[in-house]
C-alpha cells in the first residue's frame, strides 16, 4: 500500500507542535469566520493570507492553516442557518430548509450535532478519496467540457422545482430571478455591459453574498418587526441542551449519499461546494421524502446538504491540487496562495512536492477530528445563543452583516444593494417564493451561460454539440427521468389527498 | 443579560486569541488589486507590498484593497473620482488592463492616471495538445491560412482581449485574410484553457506562460512558439515565435499606475521605490518563481512606452475588427 | 380580492421580465462572439414573462401584510438602515455602528438604555474585531472628523 505509507509520511509533516497549533487556530477561526453571516471562507483564507507572510511559515505550514480555515468554514456556516435562518455563506443555504425548522421544534442541539457529524463524515469521505483517487479523477474530470457543464446546470435547475414552496410555478420564478441578476454585469466574453445602467459599481455584477445576507438576514428583521412586541421575545425554546445519538444515528446513509453526490460536484471544477450541497439535498429529498417531512425539519435534510457541501470543498480540492484549475472562489485563493509560496499546483505536484500534498492531506484528517472534537462541545453554547432575546440578538447580527460586506468590498453601494435585497426578500418571503433558488440562480448562473456559449463557440452555432457527448446525454436523461419522477409522485400524492376528502367527506 | 456577556467574552477571547497572532500595525500606503484574490493583480499587489516591507520602503505594511470589476474599470473609475491626488495608493494594471483602456472599455482615458514603472512581464505562448497532429508553428499557420474556421482556439480573454489579440496577431503574420472566422472560446483562466484543451473540446490555447508552466514541464501540451524576443530562462529550449519568422512579441507586462493629481515629487519618489525593489533579490526571486521575466521600465520611460502600446493595441484591434 | 398581492407581484416580475428581454436585443454580437450576450438573457426572460403572467391569471397563496404600527417599525428600520449606509463612511465606523445597534434594538422592543449599552459595547468591538484583528480597514472617524 503506497498510499498508506504516503499517508503516513505526511502525518510526520503535519504532526509538529507548529503545525498542530496552526490547525487549531485555524480550525477555530474558521468556525467563527464562517458562523458570522457576510464572512465566508474567501474573507477567511484572503484574510490570513498576509499573516502566514509576516510569519514566514514554510508552505505546508501554510497551506495547513488556510486549509483548516477553509474547512472550518465550511463547519462554521451552519451554525446561523440552523440558528438564526440566516446562511453564514453561500453553501449553508440548503441547511436552513430543514435546521431552522429543527431549532424552532426544539431540536438545535441536535440540528447542529447532526450538521457537525455529517460535516465530518461529507469531509473525511473527501478526504479519502482525494488520497485515493486524486490523480485519476483529475484526469476524468478533463473530460467535461462546456456543454456538459451546461447539461449539470440544467439537471440542477430542472430539479429546483423539488426543493421547497407550495408552488412549483414560484420557485421556478425564484430561480429564474437569480439568473436574470446574473446577467448583470460586464459580460466576460464579449466585454459588453449589460443592465449596468452606466453604474460603474454594478460592472462586476451582483456579488451573491451581498444578495445573501440581505434576503436572508434584513428580510428577516423586517419580518420579526412584523410580529407585536408582545408575542416577540419568544427565544426559541429549546428541549435539550445536549445531542442525542438516537437522533444522529439514524442520518447514517442521507450522510453517506449527502457525501457521494457532494464530492462529483466537488471535483468538478465550477461546480463547488454551493451546487454540492443543493445536489444533495434535492436526491436526498426525492430519495427520503414519503411522508413529507422534508423543510418541517427532517434531519436527513440537515445531514445529506451539511455532508455534501463538506465533500464538495474536500473535492475541490481535487483540481486545484493536481490540475492547477480552482473549483470555486476559496480554492482560487488557496491557489494564489501556492503560487506565491512558489508552489505551482499542477500536473507534476504529486511527483515533486510529496511532503507538502501528502502533509496537507494528513492535516486534513486531522483537522477534521479536531473540527468535530472543537464543534460539538461548542452546541451548548451555540445553543444558549437562540435565549438571547431578539432586540439584543438581530441588531448585532445586522451590524456584523454590514460590517462583513463593507470589510470585503469597501464598497457603500453594496450596502445599498444588501438593503434592497432585504426588501425583496421580506416581499418574497411574505408571499410564500423560496430565497434559496434565487442565490442558486445567481450563483450558477454566470457559469451556466458562458458554457452554453463556450459551447456554442466550440461549434460554431451548431445546438446539437449540447446533446453531442456521452456525458451531457446520461445528464440529460436524469434530468428527463428526475422530472418524470416528480410528476409521478406529485399525481399519486394529488390522488391521495383527493381520495382521503371522499371518504371524509 | 448573562448571555450577552458571554458573547462578548467568547468574542473578546477570540480577538485576544487573534490579536496576539497579528497586531500588525495599520500603514498608510495601499495598493489596489482591481480584481479578485487570486489573479495576476492580485499577486502583483500583495508581493510588491510585502517587498516593500521587507525592504523598508514603506512604513508598516502595504495594505492590500481588492476592487473587482470590469477588468480594472472599477477601480480605474474609483481612483479618478475621488482619490486622484492620493500619495499613498498605487494599483496594479497590466498588458490586459492598457488594452481594455485602448479599445475603449474604461470610462475615462488613459491620461487620467499617472503610470508608475512595470517590474516584470509574463510571455505569450501558443500552444496545443501532445496529441495534436500540428507540430510546429508553421504548420499551425498553414492550417488556419487554408481554413480560418477549422480549429477551435481559446484562451483567457474574452474575445478582443489580450490572449485572444496576440493569437490573431499570429495569424494575421501567417496571412489569414479572415481573422473573424477563427474561432475563440474563453474560459476563466489558462490552466482552465489547457485543461479543456487536454479533454478535446479545443484545439489551440494562446495565454501566459506562468500559469500553465506545468503542463509545459508535465509534457500534456506542446508549445509551439514562445512570444518573446529571446528565449525564456525557464524553457530554453522553447522556440519563439521570431525564430520562426513570425514577428510577433506578446509579453504581458505587470506594473502600477497612481492617481492623476499626484505632485512630481511623489511621483519620483515612488518610480525611485520601485527601482530599488526591482533591483531586489526579494524581487527577482518572486517575479521568476511566478513565472515572470523581471523588466524594468519606469518614470517618464514607462509613460511614453504604455501611451505607444496603447496605441499598437487601438491599431490592432481596429485593423482585425474588434473596434470600429 | 383573494391573491391580490400575488397578483400584484405577478404583474410587477412580467413588467420586469419584459423590460429585461427587450433589453437584451440591444446588445450586439461582438466579434469572435458566436451566441453573444443576448440570447441567455432571452432564454431567461421568456419563461419568466409566461410563468409571472401565470401568477397573474392564477394566484396561489394568501398574503397576510402587516399592521400599521408594525408597518412604521419596518420602515424605521429600514430608514435605520439606510441612514447608517449613507453616514457610515462620513462619521466614521464604531460611532454608527454602536447607534445602529441601539436603534434596532430600540426598535426590535429592547428597552432604550440596554440598546444603547449594547451598541456602545458592539460598535466598537466589531471595529476592532474587524479593523485591528482581522485587518479589513474600516474609518475610525470618517471623512467628517478625519
Amino acid at each position: 500500500m503506497e498510499v498508506l505509507s504516503l499517508i503516513g509520511s505526511g502525518f510526520l509533516v503535519a504532526l509538529t507542535p507548529l503545525n498542530i497549533g496552526l490547525l487549531l487556530l485555524g480550525c477555530f477561526v474558521g468556525t467563527l469566520l464562517g458562523a458570522l453571516p457576510g464572512l465566508g471562507p474567501v474573507n477567511g483564507v484572503a484574510v490570513l493570507i498576509p499573516l502566514t507572510f509576516a510569519f514566514g511559515f514554510d508552505p505546508t505550514s501554510s497551506l495547513i492553516l488556510l486549509c483548516a480555515v477553509y474547512f472550518g468554514c465550511m463547519y462554521g456556516g451552519r451554525i446561523s442557518s440552523i440558528l438564526l435562518n440566516i446562511p453564514g455563506d453561500e453553501p449553508a443555504i440548503m441547511t436552513t430548509l430543514d435546521g431552522y425548522p429543527m431549532a424552532v421544534q426544539g431540536q438545535a442541539a441536535n440540528a447542529l450535532a447532526i450538521s457537525g457529524v455529517a460535516s465530518f463524515v461529507g469531509a473525511t469521505i473527501a478526504v479519502i478519496g482525494l488520497s485515493l483517487f486524486a490523480p485519476v479523477l483529475a484526469r476524468a474530470a478533463i473530460h467535461f467540457g462546456p456543454a456538459d457543464y451546461f447539461a449539470l446546470y440544467i439537471l440542477a435547475f430542472a430539479t429546483i422545482g423539488g426543493i421547497a414552496g407550495v408552488d412549483p410555478r414560484k420557485t421556478l420564478l425564484s430561480a429564474l430571478i437569480g439568473l436574470m441578476l446574473a446577467t448583470v454585469g460586464i459580460d466576460p466574453i464579449s466585454g459588453v455591459p449589460r443592465y449596468t445602467f452606466d453604474n460603474f459599481h454594478l460592472f462586476d455584477g451582483i456579488e451573491p453574498i451581498v444578495a445573501l445576507v440581505g434576503l436572508f438576514a434584513i428580510s428577516e428583521i423586517l419580518l420579526i418587526l412584523e410580529k407585536s412586541v408582545k408575542d416577540r421575545p419568544k427565544a426559541i425554546r429549546v428541549d435539550r441542551w445536549m445531542p442525542q445519538w438516537s437522533a444522529i444515528w439514524p442520518t447514517r446513509w442521507a450522510m453517506l449519499r449527502g457525501s457521494g453526490v457532494g464530492f462529483v460536484a466537488g471535483v468538478l471544477p465550477g461546480a463547488g461546494a454551493s451546487l454540492g450541497s443543493f445536489m444533495a439535498y434535492v436526491f436526498e429529498k426525492q430519495k427520503s421524502n414519503k411522508k413529507g417531512t422534508f423543510g418541517k425539519g427532517d434531519p436527513r435534510g440537515v445531514a445529506a446538504p451539511e455532508a455534501g457541501n463538506n465533500s464538495a470543498a474536500g473535492g475541490a480540492l481535487i483540481p486545484m491540487l493536481s490540475l492547477g484549475v480552482p473549483g470555486s472562489g476559496t480554492t482560487a485563493v488557496l491557489l494564489a496562495m501556492l503560487i506565491s509560496l512558489n508552489v505551482q499546483p499542477g500536473p507534476l505536484l504529486f511527483e515533486r512536492q510529496p511532503d507538502l500534498v501528502w502533509g496537507l492531506v494528513a492535516s486534513l484528517y486531522l483537522a477534521n477530528i479536531a473540527l468535530l472534537v472543537l464543534n460539538l462541545p461548542m452546541i451548548g453554547i451555540f445553543t444558549r445563543l437562540m435565549m438571547t432575546p431578539t432586540w439584543a440578538l438581530m441588531p448585532v447580527v445586522a451590524a456584523i452583516t454590514f460590517v462583513g460586506v463593507y470589510g470585503i468590498s469597501n464598497s457603500v453601494f453594496d450596502l445599498e444593494l444588501m438593503v434592497f435585497f432585504g426588501v425583496l426578500g421580506y416581499v418574497l418571503r411574505k408571499l410564500d417564493v423560496s430565497l434559496v433558488p434565487l442565490v442558486l440562480g445567481l450563483l450558477l448562473g454566470g457559469d451556466m451561460e458562458r458554457n452554453l456559449r463556450r459551447a456554442m463557440s466550440i461549434s460554431d452555432g451548431d445546438w446539437s454539440i449540447l446533446i453531442a457527448s456521452p456525458i451531457s446525454i446520461t445528464l440529460y436523461v436524469l434530468t428527463i427521468g428526475f422530472l418524470a419522477l416528480s410528476v409521478w409522485l406529485a399525481v399519486r400524492d394529488h390522488r391521495q389527498t383527493k381520495a382521503e376528502r371522499l371518504t371524509e367527506g | 443579560m448573562k448571555l450577552r456577556t458571554m458573547i462578548s467574552v467568547k468574542l473578546g477571547a477570540a480577538m485576544t486569541a487573534a490579536m496576539m497572532v497579528t497586531a500588525a500595525p495599520a500603514s498608510a500606503t495601499e495598493c489596489i488589486a482591481p480584481s479578485n484574490p487570486g489573479g495576476g493583480w492580485d499577486f502583483t499587489c500583495r508581493t510588491i507590498g510585502r517587498v516593500l516591507s521587507e525592504l523598508g520602503l514603506v512604513e508598516g505594511n502595504v495594505q492590500v484593497t481588492n476592487m473587482a470589476g470590469g477588468v480594472g474599470a472599477v477601480a480605474f473609475a474609483m481612483v479618478a473620482a475621488e482619490r486622484p491626488a492620493d500619495e499613498d495608493l498605487i494599483v496594479a494594471t497590466s498588458t490586459v488592463g492598457v488594452t481594455q483602456m485602448a479599445q475603449g472599455r474604461y470610462p475615462a482615458p488613459l491620461e487620467t492616471m499617472r503610470y508608475l514603472a512595470m517590474l516584470g512581464a509574463d510571455v505569450g505562448v501558443i500552444a496545443v495538445d501532445n496529441d495534436s497532429p500540428i507540430q510546429t508553428l508553421a504548420e499551425l499557420n498553414a492550417a488556419m491560412a487554408a481554413d480560418p474556421s477549422a480549429l477551435v482556439t481559446g484562451g483567457s480573454s474574452g474575445a478582443g482581449g489580450w490572449d485572444h489579440i496576440r493569437l490573431l496577431m499570429v495569424a494575421q503574420q501567417a496571412g489569414v485574410s479572415d481573422l473573424g472566422a477563427i474561432r475563440w472560446v474563453q474560459f476563466d483562466g489558462g490552466t482552465d484553457a489547457v485543461t479543456q484543451m487536454m479533454g478535446g473540446q479545443i484545439a489551440v490555447v494562446s495565454t501566459d506562460m506562468g500559469e500553465i508552466a506545468g503542463f509545459v514541464e508535465s509534457g500534456d501540451i506542446r508549445v509551439l512558439a514562445v512570444l518573446s524576443e529571446e528565449p525564456i530562462p525557464a524553457f530554453p529550449e522553447l522556440p519563439t515565435a521570431m525564430s520562426q519568422g513570425v514577428n510577433v512579441i506578446g509579453y504581458n507586462w505587470r506594473g502600477l499606475y497612481t492617481g492623476g493629481q499626484v505632485s512630481d515629487e511623489a511621483y519620483n519618489g515612488w518610480v525611485e521605490k520601485l527601482e530599488t525593489l526591482y533591483n531586489s533579490d526579494n524581487w527577482q526571486q518572486a517575479a521568476t518563481s511566478a513565472g515572470l521575466v523581471p523588466i524594468w521600465r519606469g518614470g517618464a520611460e514607462f509613460e511614453a512606452f504604455v501611451r505607444e502600446q496603447a496605441g499598437i493595441m487601438e491599431q490592432i484591434s481596429r485593423d482585425i475588427g474588434i473596434i470600429q | 380580492m383573494t391573491g391580490l398581492s400575488v397578483r400584484l407581484f405577478g404583474a410587477a416580475v412580467f413588467a420586469i421580465a419584459a423590460l429585461y428581454t427587450l433589453q437584451a436585443g440591444t446588445y450586439q454580437i461582438t466579434f469572435g462572439d458566436v451566441l453573444g450576450p443576448s440570447v441567455f438573457p432571452v432564454i431567461v426572460g421568456i419563461p419568466m414573462m409566461i410563468l409571472s403572467a401565470s401568477l397573474v391569471v392564477f394566484p396561489t397563496g394568501q398574503v397576510e401584510w402587516a399592521g400599521r404600527d408594525r408597518m412604521w417599525r419596518q420602515a424605521a428600520a429600514l430608514a435605520v438602515f439606510v441612514a447608517y449606509v449613507l453616514l457610515m463612511e462620513q462619521i466614521g465606523f464604531p460611532i454608527t455602528t454602536a447607534a445602529l445597534i441601539a436603534l434596532i434594538g430600540i426598535i426590535m422592543g429592547g428597552a432604550p438604555w440596554r440598546a444603547v449599552a449594547l451598541g456602545a459595547v458592539f460598535g466598537p468591538g466589531l471595529w476592532a474585531l474587524f479593523d485591528r484583528v482581522l485587518g479589513l480597514p474600516l474609518d475610525f472617524l470618517g471623512k467628517l472628523f478625519g
